[in-house]
Order: structure tokens, then sequence, then C-alpha cells
């Protein structure tokens, strides 16, 4: 408070919404925070089919929309001719690339965007040129040359056919260390080269060569990490209309915020003239917030002005296969070289990194983060190849998960040590030791526990490791299959870019409810939100409401990706219920006639004097007496109660530019066994240790671990999108094609996350939304190493490579 | 076929005389194969959640879509679009069906359970899959409880091997799999319970 003195008010506010390091006294009694069984305010919805999604939305006299999609991997349209297309019964209208309302328009405007996201900027982050409507494909299944309203999907669908278009089809490339050889056609329409500018290409500190110098052993390798996508559940959609020249929509988005401000600039609208609904949203793990891709704005662009064209509303609709463009941004050939001396300690990492379409981190980025080495270097390279725009997804991190693990996993493997050593050997952050991290948490006010060693020793207990752990190669089972067992760690995802606004109001009768705007993928999120105000606040449970979409107020909590949903949301909402809090109190003073409300607090929904418990009046007595009301009843509403907050977690870009060290660290343990005749790689067990400061809803971390761990393992051995390479036509998309991990595909999962209370989020706790899904597939790679005794460093691991690993074929299935 | 004089009902087919209308009906289905009152072309009647329903459908109709977007039961989810992920079943005769791969003009006289159907005689399954937290974004929970819903009906005491064979056409991409055998589990306990 005392840094806000002073201030102007929007001064003070911005202050009092800023993230200051460091741990705090907490003052507070957790009765509905952390407690086990709390009924998920979602489920009921959910469960009974009650629950609607943007895909269930229907407005009487809507038509239904789709987009055309380039059947080649890189064209252009000579001539297109839509005359059979119009006069097909039921079509509306047809909106045609050439067409003032959008030729030339690119996809995004580019006021809202931050710099790396405006189209004419962003070198490094997406395919730059990027119209609403090009008339030239970069990629097979680029939304483009036409969008058409009609009756219903089908029609709409059938008048794309009858679209006559003559192509000039133009060379491609899939491979990205092919687009960079010097004779290599230019891919991206007006670049001068397939490489992609990234002012994050180098990265060194240290110095490498004089690291690999000193060290007793140096090894190199290669790994790669082949495409893959989030897939959601519920494909992407958008209804809206215009009435007069106010737009309302409902739109399946994450970041409903970030939406409103895109269509409205897009548009030249004020945002005051958009309305943004959001219903509930089927999974989508960040993937859906891609600007490159249509899914994001594209789609809310052509739909408003096919709705303003027919002045009807529009539903757009994309299909399955239109869900498979927007890969995973890890898609990477890597190099590895790696300094180490015979007890563990590395004293240098050198990687280097091709990135396919576009890289999410450059790789290097969890060794600054996690340990104390030295010595590190990077070069990123991202290169431009004939696919959709890469983007992250369940998250930005997978590069950099896979390069920690494989590098610890092979100097552990080349000195014949346990990993666990070689990871407790290089533990720290920013090239110090944990002794640096000591100090750190004295200083900053930290509880004094070891996050690393903690995890480990729950994680060894759970899995038996001491019993357990062989030498590679050496343990094979009764039923002929080869048991592997492995171990990974890194830092629990403490991502600080969260920023969000929500109110606390409290009703006339003495209910309170959380006023701002917030959408829902699946993590519980507004559960510990209630949790958190009935406790700051001292109600229960019962008496805190959320309606997070009921209107588009302005207030916005932080949107559900960055690991920062609860990190974030959790101090907006804490803050906001203190200021109600200090309201309530203030009118209740004057009802208890006491000098100052600091003589007053609240438990279990009822104000009381400190000095004499026994003095006590309900919340809803004070709160409905707020004014002289009719002895009949309420003639007039009351004076609300109502506190608001902004909070700012950080900005992007984590220990680097906040120059504050993650202090949670997770510890990942995995059985498989490997069938030496068939090569199928079989997860028996997993367990997860995750640190996650503090747990506001157990069952809700636990969701997330488990979660994250069927599709880390579904990552790590099945999931692989394939192209033709004779016409760049993606050959699997669809989910009958593209396997992911059904109830049978992985063994007992064990989620025993521990509190340490050293996260950067309320009450010490940090993310859990993304870090397991990205360690996972990782650690296939040492669990598979431990099995056969052989590398296999290209993922996913599937069963050709497995039996090329043994030897017992020659080549893999796409060589 | 009303013969005023005999008071008695001649069958178009074969002529035999019955003495009922329903009698006739039956005689024309078991004999003959074929509806008394054919239903006029396009026409199907369906029984859906205990409620009888006469519906026009195009023959290229799915279930799917007669459900979902005619009738606004929107609990049966289109996830995959075809075929692959289990979040549109429907329980048809006992039977747990994909709504998207069953042409709606061949279901004519069937007898349809949806999750509304099931959450309205407040199926146990409801709150053990709530309890356990087996629903995430709960796009794909609707299908798993209707697939479960038709396990449970066949097999009130299912082994986890069991639910987790039934639930393996399911696809959900939040992972929550290790939480539906014991919700099933559950539901099956509190059901026989109510036994």
């Amino acid at each position: 408070m005392t840094m806000a003195e002073g201030l102007g008010s929007y001064q003070k506010l911005r202050e009092e919404g800023q993230y200051h390091i460091g741990g705090e006294p907490l003052n507070i009694t957790f009765n509905e925070i952390g407690k086990r069984g709390q009924r998920r305010l979602d489920g009921y919805e959910k469960a009974t089919g009650k629950a609607l999604y943007t895909r269930d939305m229907h407005i009487p006299g809507m038509l239904y929309a789709r987009v055309l999609r380039s059947p080649y991997a890189h064209a252009k349209i000579k001539l297109m001719v839509t005359g059979r297309a119009e006069r097909l019964p039921g079509v509306r209208a047809i909106l045609r690339f050439d067409d003032p309302e959008i030729k030339g328009r690119d996809l995004n405007g580019s006021y809202f965007a931050q710099g790396w996201a405006r189209p004419k900027l962003a070198g490094w982050a997406l395919k730059p040129v990027h119209l609403v409507l090009a008339d030239e494909a970069w990629y097979e299944g680029q939304p483009m040359g036409a969008a058409i309203a009609a009756d219903s999907e089908a029609i709409a669908q059938q008048a794309l056919s009858l679209i006559h278009i003559e192509w000039e089809e133009l060379p491609f490339i899939l491979d990205q260390e092919e687009a960079l050889k010097p004779d290599a056609p230019i891919l991206r329409p007006g670049a001068e080269s397939n490489e992609i500018h990234d002012p994050r290409k180098y990265y060194e500190v240290g110095d490498v060569k004089k690291g690999f110098q000193t060290a007793d052993q140096v090894i190199e390798f290669k790994a790669r990490r082949r495409p893959h996508l989030w897939a959601g559940a519920e494909m992407p959609s958008v209804l809206v209309r215009w009435l007069d020249d106010r737009l309302e929509m409902w739109v399946h988005q994450q970041q409903p915020y970030i939406a409103k401000q895109l269509i409205a600039e897009w548009l030249n609208i004020p945002m005051g003239k958009v309305t943004v609904n959001t219903v509930y949203q089927g999974c989508s793990f960040g993937g859906r917030g891609n600007p490159a891709n249509h899914s994001e704005n594209g789609m809310n662009v052509l739909a408003t002005l096919l709705s303003k064209i027919t002045g009807r509303p529009i539903k757009m609709l994309f299909d399955r296969r239109d869900t498979f463009f927007g890969e995973s941004g890890d898609m990477a050939i890597s190099d590895f070289k790696v300094g180490f001396n015979n007890n563990g300690t590395i004293t240098a990492v050198q990687i280097k990194n091709i990135f396919a379409v576009y890289l999410a981190a450059t790789g290097i980025d969890h060794f600054v983060d996690n340990t104390r080495i030295v010595n590190l270097a990077c070069e990123a390279t991202p290169v431009d190849v004939s696919i959709g725009p890469a983007w992250w997804a369940r998250c930005e991190h997978l590069t950099s998960c896979l390069s920690l693990t494989l590098v610890l996993d092979h100097v552990a493997a080349a000195l014949g040590m346990d990993p666990i050593e070689v990871a407790l050997k290089n533990d720290g952050t920013h090239g110090h030791d944990t002794g640096y991290l000591d100090q750190y948490k004295r200083e900053h006010g930290f509880p004094d526990r070891d996050s690393l060693k903690e995890c480990i020793e729950v994680g060894k207990q759970a899995i038996g490791w001491t019993e357990k752990w062989h030498l590679p190669g050496t343990r094979k089972l009764a039923n002929g299959k080869l048991h592997g067992i492995a171990f990974t760690w890194d830092h629990n995802w403490d991502d600080t870019r969260g920023t969000g606004s929500a109110a606390v109001m409290i009703e006339n009768d003495g209910s309170i409810t959380i006023i701002g705007q917030h959408v829902d993928i699946g993590p519980n999120p507004w559960t510990p939100l209630c949790q958190i105000v009935a406790d700051e606040i001292g109600v229960p449970f019962e008496s805190v409401h959320i309606k997070p979409w009921t209107v588009d107020t302005g207030f916005v909590l932080m949107s559900p990706d960055g690991s920062c949903n609860l990190v974030t949301n959790g101090n907006i909402v804490r803050k906001a219920a203190h200021k109600a809090k200090q309201m309530l109190l203030e009118l209740a003073a004057e009802k208890f006639e006491v000098a100052s409300p600091e003589e007053l607090d609240i438990r279990d929904g009822v104000i009381f004097l400190k000095a004499d418990p026994a003095n006590s009046k309900p919340v809803r007595e004070i709160v409905a007496r707020a004014l002289p009301v009719h002895v009949s009843g309420a003639f007039w509403t009351q004076p609300p109660i109502i506190g608001w907050a902004w909070h700012n977690q950080g900005i992007w870009g984590q220990a680097n530019e906040t120059d504050r060290p993650r202090l949670c660290r997770q510890a990942h343990f995995m059985e498989v066994e490997v069938d030496p005749d068939t090569g199928q790689v079989e997860v028996t067990h997993v367990v997860n240790v995750n640190d996650v400061g503090k747990a506001v809803s157990p069952e809700g971390v636990e969701g997330q671990m488990y979660g994250g761990t069927v599709m880390g393992v579904s990552r790590g051995t099945i999931e692989e999108m394939i192209w033709d390479p004779q016409t760049g036509v993606l050959l699997n998309g669809s989910l009958l094609d593209y396997k992911y991990a059904t109830i049978l595909d992985c063994g007992p999962i064990d989620t025993p996350f521990i509190e340490t209370g050293l996260g950067h989020g309320p009450y010490g706790a940090s993310g859990i939304g993304e870090a397991t899904a990205t360690i996972i597939p990782a650690l296939l790679g040492p669990a598979v190493y431990n099995a056969i005794g052989h590398w296999v460093d290209d993922f996913p691991i599937t069963p050709d490579k497995v039996l090329k690993a043994l030897g017992k074929i020659q080549q893999c299935s796409d060589e | 076929m009303l013969n005023m004089a005999t008071d008695s009902y001649l069958c178009p087919y074969c002529s035999v005389r019955l003495e009922t209308f329903n009698s006739l009906k039956a005689h024309v289905r078991a004999e003959h194969s074929a509806e008394p009152l054919p239903l006029p072309e396009g026409i199907i009647q369906l029984t859906i959640n205990k409620h009888a329903y006469q519906l026009y459908v195009e023959p290229e109709w799915m279930l799917y879509y007669v459900i979902h977007d005619q009738l606004g039961l929107t609990g049966t989810k289109m996830f995959c679009d075809r075929g692959a992920c289990g979040s549109c079943t429907v329980i048809i005769d006992g039977r747990p069906v994909l709504s998207c791969m069953t042409l709606a003009i061949e279901c004519n006289g069937k007898t349809i359970e949806t999750i509304e159907g099931i959450s309205a005689d407040h199926h146990p399954l409801i709150d053990a899959y709530i309890k356990h937290h087996a629903l995430q974004c709960g796009y794909c929970t609707p299908g798993f409880i209707v697939t479960a819903k038709a396990l449970l009906d066949h097999n009130a005491n299912p082994t986890e091997d069991e639910i987790k064979q039934a639930l393996a056409g399911n696809l959900c991409r939040c992972g929550t799999y290790p939480q539906h055998p014991k919700a099933v589990l559950e539901a099956a306990h509190v059901l026989q319970e109510g036994r």
C-alpha cells in the first residue's frame, strides 16, 4: 500500500495491480481453499449435456458459411469463376478474394497486436504475408479464394465444389533442411529467403568453447521432433449478427477480449459497439490463439462480412480436417554438443535447432532457468516449409523440455550414472547453484525448502526407483518384453504474463458474485476463484457465485493459457474481495456503532466485534438493511458493495526478463515395456510429482497432471502429421488417421503433488496446466533407451524406429 | 379393410379375416413384413427419451443432425466429425450407436436414449462423473456417460477392464481417462444399493 500512496487514482490502480516478487505472510484461514470434495461448478452442466458450446448455438434465420481451402501445397489462382456456385439454390452470398471489402486486407490489424504479432513485422512468429482471402496458398488446406453463405452447411460445402478455378501450381518443400538449401525455391510470397528472421537466433552465455576444453568428456548427438497438433474436442465455429451498426458475436475463443479487439480494429468500429458472448469451449490448450490461423480472427472477419452482405446471422463452421493446420511449434531438427566432468557436472551445452515454420522457444531456455551450467549456446533457425502456421499448444516449452531431458539423460548414460544424481549435480538457476536459490528464498520471504529434492524423494518412493532402476538394456521381463525406467525433471511452470480484471460484488441479499468475462477450456477454473473469495471475505463457499459469461462487461479475467489462469485470476479476485470486504466492514461499523471497521471481522458469513465475538450479525442483515427499507419491502436498491481490481502477474519472458528465478520444481518417472519383436512401446506406469506451491483445488491439480500425462504419452508414442512427399497434401487429417491416446493407451498414473509455497502466485501457488503434457513426451526417450540400450532420439518413438535401433530393420517407414 | 357387413377386418394381402384392427395390424406385420398404414415418404416415428416423435427427414440426414440440430438435444456432440470419437453416442434399442454414422431414415420405429434422458432419470452416473472429475472441458463427457450407461444396462457389475474396453471407442483430449472407471464403478455400486 505504501508504494501507492500519493499516486493518482489510475496510477494507484496500476501500482496496486503489479506483482511484486516475494513470498508473503499468509493472513488467512484456509477453510475452502485446498479442500477436497468441493463440487465443481461446471460439473452439472457438462455431465448432463446441458452445457452449451459455440457449436451448439443457433439463432433463428441464421445462414451457414464455409470457406474454400487450397487443394495444393503451393499454388496461385489464375482464374476463379463462381457462376455455378451462385446459381445453386440456397446459396445466399459469395465473398471473393477480389471483392472490394476484402481485397488486399491482412488477416489481422496492427494496432492492438503486440509487435511480434503484426503481420508485416512478424518475421519470426507468423506467416507474414497473410491475407484473409488470399489468391495464393503456401500450404495445402489454407483458407483462401472465397467464402460462401447458404441455407445449410451442406449447401455451402456443395457450392464450394462448384467454384471453377484455374490454378498455377508452384514448387513446395516439406523438410526444413531442404528449404534452407541455396537453390531451394522461395515458398512464402514476397520473401527473400526461406529462413524466417528471428531476433533471438543466437544465444550465448559464458564461453562454450572453454567449457568443452575443460570437460572430461564431450558427446554429440542429433534429435528430431516431427509435427503434431493439439486437435481439440470442439471444432471451431463462430456465430455473428449485426444489429444496425452494432455487432454481436458468439465466439469459440480462449481470449474473447482479444477477439473483440481484433475484430473491432479490422472492421474499424468502436469496441463499444461489439458484444462478444462466450459459452463453454471444447478444449484448446492455447492452440486456438494463433493469430496466423483463421480460427482466431479470420473466420470472425469472414462471418461478419457475410452477415453484412446478407443481412442475416451467420454461423461459420470448420470441419475436422480444417482443424489440421496449426501444428505445435516444436518441429525441429536438433544438434547437441555437451561437455561434462566425470562426476556428472555439465560444463557446456551447445544446441543448434532448425525449426519448421515457426519456433516457440529457442530450446536453451530451461538450462538457463534450471541449471548451474555456466556455458550455454544456442542457434535457433526457423524455416518456412509448405505446411500450415504452427503455434504453441501446451506448450511453447516443448523444445526446451526435450533438450533438457535428452542432454541430462545422455550425460547420465555416457557416465553410467543414475540420472537423478546428474540432475541434482546441475540444479540451480542462471549459472548459479542451489546455494544462490536458498539465499534468494531467504531474501524474498519464501519458505526454506528444496523443491527438486522433495519432488525426487516422493517420486522415487512412488515408483520404487531404488529397486527398479537398472543399466540400459539389462532387464528382460517374463513376458519377453524389455523393461525400461526413466526420470526427468524441470522447473514447475510459473509463467508470468497473466493480466486481467474482475469485480467482487455483494448483492443486496448478502450473496456474493464475481463479475468478469472468462472462458473455460476444462481446468475447472471457477470453483477455485469462488473458494478464494469465500476465504478472503470469510463466508461459506455456497455464498459465492460467478457468472463468467453472462455479459460482456469489460471486466476480463486472464484467459486460460500460459499456466497463469489461477495464478493471475486468484490474485485479481483476492484483491477485489479485499476491497469489497473493506466496504462491507465500513457499512457494518455504522450498524455496530463502532468507530472503525478495523474493530470488526467476518467468519462463516457472520460479522462480529473482534473484542466481543458474541456481538455479531449475519452479512445478509447488514447488507439488506444498508438503507432504511420501508416495512413492506425493498422499494429501492442498495448502494452496491463492489470492489474491483486489476492485476498483472508480470511480463512474458520469465526469468530472463523479470529476473525472478523459478523456485518450484517437478520430477517425473516412467516405466515402459518394449516388445523386441514388434517394437511396440507400452507405458505401464507414470509418476508425476509437481511442486504446485499451493493447491487451491487438489482435484483440479491432479486433473491437469494425469490429463497432461495422457496427452504427453500420446505425443511421445503415436502422434504425427504426415504429408505426401509427392503432392504436399496432408495424409492423415482426421481423427481416424491421426491417432491419439484412448483409455487403453497408458498405464496407471500417480499424481502425488507437493506444496512448498515457493510459487509466485497467490498463497505461493504456481501453474500446472501445461507442465506435464510438455515434459512427458521427452521422457519417452530415456525410458526406451533404458529398455533397449539404444537411443531413439526421433519423436514420436514409433515401432519402426525401435526396430531399427535394435538392428531388426534397415529402414524406417518414411526413409 | 373394414368390412361393415361382417364387422371384421379383411387383410388386403391375403384376404384373411381378423376380428380387431389391432390383430389385423399384427397379422400384416408378421405375415407380410409390411406396415398396415405406411407413413408418407420421409416421415419417421421415433421414441426419444420416452417421448414419441414423428419427423420428416431427408434421406441423407444423419441421426446426429436430427437430434442435435432439429430437436435441439445438444448434449449429443460432434467432435471428430465422423466415426472416430464416440461423442455423438446414443443408445438405440439398448445398444450404444454413433449417431453421426447412422442415417435418421433408418431409425423409424426405434427407441432412442440420449444424455438428456439419462440425466432426466437422475442416473447415478451423472453425480459420479461430477464427483470424480471425470470431465474437464466437458465436450466428450455426454458421449462417455451414454456409453457407460449402455454398459451398465447390460452388465450391472463390470470389472475395471470391462469398463475400459467399453469406453475404448470414446476420445477425450483432456486426458480424463483415469477417472472414468472410478466413476462408473461408483455408479454401478449406487445402482446395486438401490436394488
